[in-house]
């Protein structure tokens, strides 16, 4: 292992430059450092003005992401060692979310579509204390745990094409988030979240491209979710029609 | 946000993917390999006695229209993915259009048999 | 100051990325697949014309460009049905049943379901038209 190695990151700060341009950073190579510690590294000893975001260092707070050679990963849990054959590696900001400065993305568009899909519980009446809790036996919580894995990372956003495309698409972590709730046997609000699911910036905008899921750092599984979302959308689909041929309103 | 239609285009896509996985392979042998060098009068009454059966007819117009609604559900998504400059609209009557058309052609003249 | 740099996605968005070109690849095997079904109903509508000209039709599906057609067309339907019967374990999900049971139900299922029809054809009718 050769003692140093050459990270180039895309560096954007606004009304100096246009568009970002890549700076070269030699880094001391050891086989336990990560990404995130790199830019450690060097926002303390080479170069105070970079910017990027993290918090936990422990692939829980989901702060780090950024695109490390073209993939979106998580700056925590990528380590240098695995770039050291090639000598060097290149980081930019999370591909299709607007830059602000260096590696630091606006998540406020993102956070918008996860809170579109209320994700929080619903209940018809609401139960007195007295009553204990909402019980759930291990295969009710089977049904939705792994969706209920997200950090909001925001990976899954850089893997999507069709959110690349047109940032209205609610995107893979809401629309997991949507059906983590609906899956969830204390919840009582799907007909609340049904009518985000059942637009075409909800489940139909995603074909199923699949990279959400593989570069999701926590295993969640969104492309799963999605398309989940699309048979219970086509359900729902097929319901509102009898509703209406029964004389109902639309719904 | 606006209900999308979108599910009966995404049903006969998936029912023609499905279609297509399990039997397609075979079924692209058999009438691009087998039915042409097959004995000529033989293969006619063989094709013959098949759509005069009625499932001959279910199976022949499953095996065209919905392998046309699964392709043209792609073709046009990814016409749109690719940046191709021609209106949403338009693309998507073209596509699901033709499959609807050739469809209930494909339908009209089993009946005639 | 805020000034976000956001570049707007363009058409080749897919040519830096292996998942992404998989992924066109996948849905690319929907052209042949389309050309395939507009040839089956073209057949049908040779056979509507009489016995004529469906023997004709038969014929010119022997030339050796349809026959190339075929080829590809069969291959983009086994890259369709292995690419499609991976994904089906993400929809169908069925209690106490695991996910790769159900892709190798499905995997079965299919290799049973082409050689059900190839096999069928074999019995319906005698090979040996070539170049009649």
């Amino acid at each position: 292992m050769s003692d140093s190695i050459a990270i180039y990151v895309a560096r954007y700060r606004p009304g100096e430059d246009d568009a970002p341009t890549e700076q070269r950073y030699d880094v001391p190579l050891s086989a336990d450092l990560s990404v995130l510690e790199a830019l450690n590294y060097i926002k303390d000893e080479l170069d105070p003005t970079l910017s990027y975001r993290w918090s936990c260092r422990m692939a829980i707070c989901g702060s780090c992401g950024v695109m490390i050679d073209g993939e979106p990963r998580l700056g925590c849990k990528t380590f240098l060692r695995e770039f050291a054959g090639r000598g060097e590696l290149h980081l930019r900001a999370l591909d299709h979310f607007p830059v602000e400065r260096d590696l630091v993305v606006d998540l406020e568009g993102f956070m918008g579509h996860l809170e579109t899909v209320k994700p929080w519980m619903f209940h018809e009446a609401e139960r007195p204390v007295a009553e204990g809790e909402y019980r759930q036996t291990p295969a009710e919580l089977e049904r939705y745990q792994q969706f209920s894995q997200c950090i909001n990372c925001g990976l899954c956003y850089a893997a999507c094409p069709q959110f690349g495309r047109d940032d209205s698409f609610l995107g893979p972590a809401a629309l997991t988030l949507a059906l983590r709730y609906n899956l969830d046997s204390r919840d009582e609000g799907s007909a609340e979240r049904m009518p985000f699911l059942n637009a075409d910036e909800g489940v139909w905008r995603c074909t199923f491209v699949g990279y959400c899921s593989e570069v999701c750092p926590k295993d969640v599984d969104p492309a799963a979710a999605v398309n989940r979302g699309k048979v219970a959308s086509t359900i729902n689909y097929g319901l509102n029609l009898l509703r209406l041929a029964g004389g109902k309103r639309d719904a | 946000m606006k209900r999308s239609n979108e599910p009966i285009a995404w049903s006969l896509f998936g029912a023609g993917g499905m279609l297509l996985a399990l039997i397609g392979p075979g079924l692209v042998f058999t009438t691009g390999f087998l039915l042409p060098f097959g004995e000529p009068v033989a293969t006619w009454h063989a094709v013959d006695a098949f759509i005069a059966h009625p499932l001959g007819k279910l199976f022949l117009l499953a095996v065209i229209a919905l392998p046309l609604y699964h392709t043209v559900h792609r073709l046009h998504h990814g016409l749109q993915e690719l940046h191709v400059p021609l209106p949403h609209g338009l693309v998507a009557l073209l596509c699901y259009g033709s499959a609807t058309v050739l469809t209930i052609a494909s339908a009209s003249w089993l009946l005639v048999r | 100051m805020r000034r976000p740099w956001r570049p707007a996605q363009r058409w080749n968005w897919w040519q830096h990325n292996p998942a992404y070109r998989r992924y066109l690849l996948r849905e690319a095997t929907a052209l042949p697949l389309f050309v395939y079904a507009l040839v089956l109903v073209s057949g049908l509508y040779r056979y509507t014309q009489g016995q004529l000209a469906f023997t004709r039709w038969l014929e010119a599906m022997q030339s050796p460009g349809w026959l190339a057609f075929h080829a590809l067309a069969a291959a983009a339907c086994v890259l369709h049905a292995i690419t499609w019967i991976e994904l089906v374990p993400k929809l169908l999900v069925v209690p106490g049943i695991s996910g790769p049971t159900i892709k190798r139900g499905h995997q079965v299922a299919a290799l049973i379901g082409s050689a059900v029809i190839v096999g069928a054809a074999l019995a319906s009718w005698p090979l040996g038209g070539a170049g009649s």
